[in-house]
């Protein structure tokens, strides 16, 4: 039995310049594990431990995924081995390519009980590459997941659910996106980051007839975001009160209190 | 024509769909409970496809039998709303369709055949237009429910499909909300909190505030993902709520740009903070740069 985490290597859009015209440059970007994924492949920890399973990473993006940087930064996390595309042709692929590319990986691999996947991506954010990956694998998807227990066709899982919970059976293979704060990820220690180094790293050359069946998005242009107007009047605070009076008489007069 | 297919999983909240579906005819494909299929059937779409009723079947795993309606149909255009079931959907129309899926949009038109999308990308830091040679899926945040006409001619007709969802999930057990989740896109008035609130028992300062001013209160992403000091429900930024109040006043907020996304369309902006150098500072309507344990206070005592 095998549990797949589905994890991203990819820049944070905080560290991104954009230009006038609304290009966004990454350039000075690094890219890292997606900020969410370390609950993921936590919560696949547990489970793999708890069932005895294989606990296999996955990722699709350009090549820097199968850099040695990356490697490190994912395998440390407690990964026992990963399998990656790395082409420059999935560099910066929307949701729906991501998700095509990664169910061809998934595809390859054997007695896959359940693909948990972060909340969503750091840099598109869009929470939807687990609901396009589990449409491509024929498999239902959930969310907001919290805990998975059990092993390969009796899974239980338990979500977060209209401000409460609910518990689901699954007697199939699932996709499963965890809930932002489903664990605590465990922070990986100098032995992690050692071992890391002896877990190895396959590759899978992109399949172009997989990825040619999403159609093409061609950008027609781009624009900076469109912010309203502010004031930008800045009080000095250092006199409490006084910045508390002007703020107050600046508010009453826009009619907002 | 063009043709819009709306996703609906148990929440009839489509007021936003329905906008960016204007000028089309519009089909409703609807998963979960029959009262459900009747609000939307008076929403004011053209058709309503109805799955029949759940039992303790979750809603996901409806996702093939909407895939099947959908890429049969074959609509210009797919809607969904952000809700989770609402994605899972999508996630399997899309891929029916071969389509891509976009989040975020801005402005949405069905163009010769293909789609035209404006979106926000990357947390917001900028909008791009695509076009897409043939359907897309666009998800988007559902918004709220649609007067529906009062006479029952209005509506349109519901026509049941028997659809049998995928039958590896049950629903072993739901515990229902113990507390009202609060919707803070309806509040006129925001008090949020961040990071330069130092310890749990120092929220007090912003709740005095809050309840001063009749405000909701709500907090940037740490408070209530790191830290769990608030419930997910509380949390304004791009993957949390997205807001539009009257007034919006942020505490301790820097102004990064994954929480300043989700109140961009507040009406005005005031912020407390010590670091004048702070991003929000400089995109707020009132800076008080200063610290927030004198201002919030005096601010309170003031109003």
């Amino acid at each position: 039995m095998k549990i797949v985490v589905a994890y991203k290597w990819a820049p944070n859009p905080q560290d991104a310049s954009v230009g006038s015209d609304g290009t966004v440059d990454f350039s000075r970007a690094k890219p890292a594990l997606s900020e969410y994924d370390p609950v993921a492949i936590e919560l696949g920890r547990r489970l793999a431990d708890a069932s005895g399973a294989e606990l296999v990473g996955v990722s699709v993006g350009g090549k820097d995924v199968a850099s040695a940087l990356a490697k490190k930064a994912v395998l440390s996390r407690g990964l026992d081995r990963a399998v990656v595309t790395a082409d420059d042709a999935l560099a910066g692929a929307d949701s729906a390519r991501t998700a095509a590319a990664l169910a061809e990986v998934v595809r390859g691999l054997d007695d896959v009980a359940v693909v948990l996947t972060g909340d969503s991506s750091v840099d598109v954010g869009a929470q939807l590459v687990p609901t396009l990956l589990a449409a491509q694998l024929g498999w239902p998807a959930l969310t907001n997941v919290t805990a998975v227990s059990g092993t390969a066709g009796d899974l239980t899982v338990e979500r977060a659910h209209e401000g409460g919970s609910q518990v689901l059976h699954a007697t199939g293979p699932v996709v499963l996106a965890a809930a932002t704060d489903a664990v605590v990820p465990r922070v990986p220690g100098m032995k992690d980051i050692l071992a890391a180094g002896k877990r190895p790293t396959d590759e899978v050359a992109l399949d172009a007839a997989a990825a040619g069946a999403v159609a093409a998005v061609e950008v027609v242009r781009t624009a900076p975001p469109e912010l309203r107007a502010r004031r930008g009047v800045v009080i000095d605070g250092s006199d409490a009160a006084a910045a508390a009076a002007q703020l107050v008489a600046a508010l009453r007069a826009d009619a907002r209190i | 024509m063009s043709t819009s297919y709306l996703l609906v999983a148990g929440d009839a909240r489509i007021e936003t769909l329905l906008s960016l579906a204007a000028g089309s005819t519009t089909t409703a494909v609807v998963v979960g409970p029959r009262a459900v299929a009747e609000t939307v059937a008076a929403s004011g779409v053209d058709a309503v496809t109805w799955l029949g009723e759940p039992g303790d079947t979750p809603l996901e795993a409806y996702a093939v039998a909407v895939a099947g309606i959908v890429g049969a149909a074959r609509p210009d255009l797919v809607l969904a709303s952000t809700r989770p079931a609402d994605r899972v959907l999508a996630g399997a129309a899309a891929v029916a369709l071969g389509a891509p899926a976009f989040t975020m949009p801005t402005a949405v038109a069905v163009v010769d055949g293909g789609v035209e999308i404006t979106r926000s990308v990357f947390g917001g830091i900028a909008l791009e237009t695509d076009r897409v040679a043939g359907p897309a899926v666009v998800v988007v945040d559902g918004g709220g429910l649609v007067a529906s006409a009062d006479d029952a001619a209005g509506a349109a007709e519901i026509a049941e499909v028997a659809a049998a969802p995928v039958g590896t999930l049950t629903v072993v057990e739901t515990r229902p909300a113990t507390r009202a989740e609060v919707d803070l896109g309806k509040a006129g008035r925001i008090v949020a909190v961040g990071r330069g609130v130092k310890s749990q028992d120092d929220l007090a300062l912003a709740e005095a505030l809050a309840t001063k001013l009749g405000a909701e209160l709500a907090c940037s992403r740490p408070l209530a993902e790191g830290l769990g000091w608030f419930t997910h429900d509380r949390y304004v930024g791009v993957t949390g709520a997205h807001v539009a109040p009257e007034l919006y006043v942020a505490l301790g907020i820097s102004g990064q740009l994954q929480h300043t996304v989700g109140a961009r369309a507040a009406g005005t902006v005031v912020v407390v903070n010590t670091d004048g150098n702070a991003p929000y500072v400089r995109e707020a309507d009132y800076a008080v740069v200063g610290d927030l344990y004198d201002v919030v206070p005096a601010l309170t005592e003031a109003l």
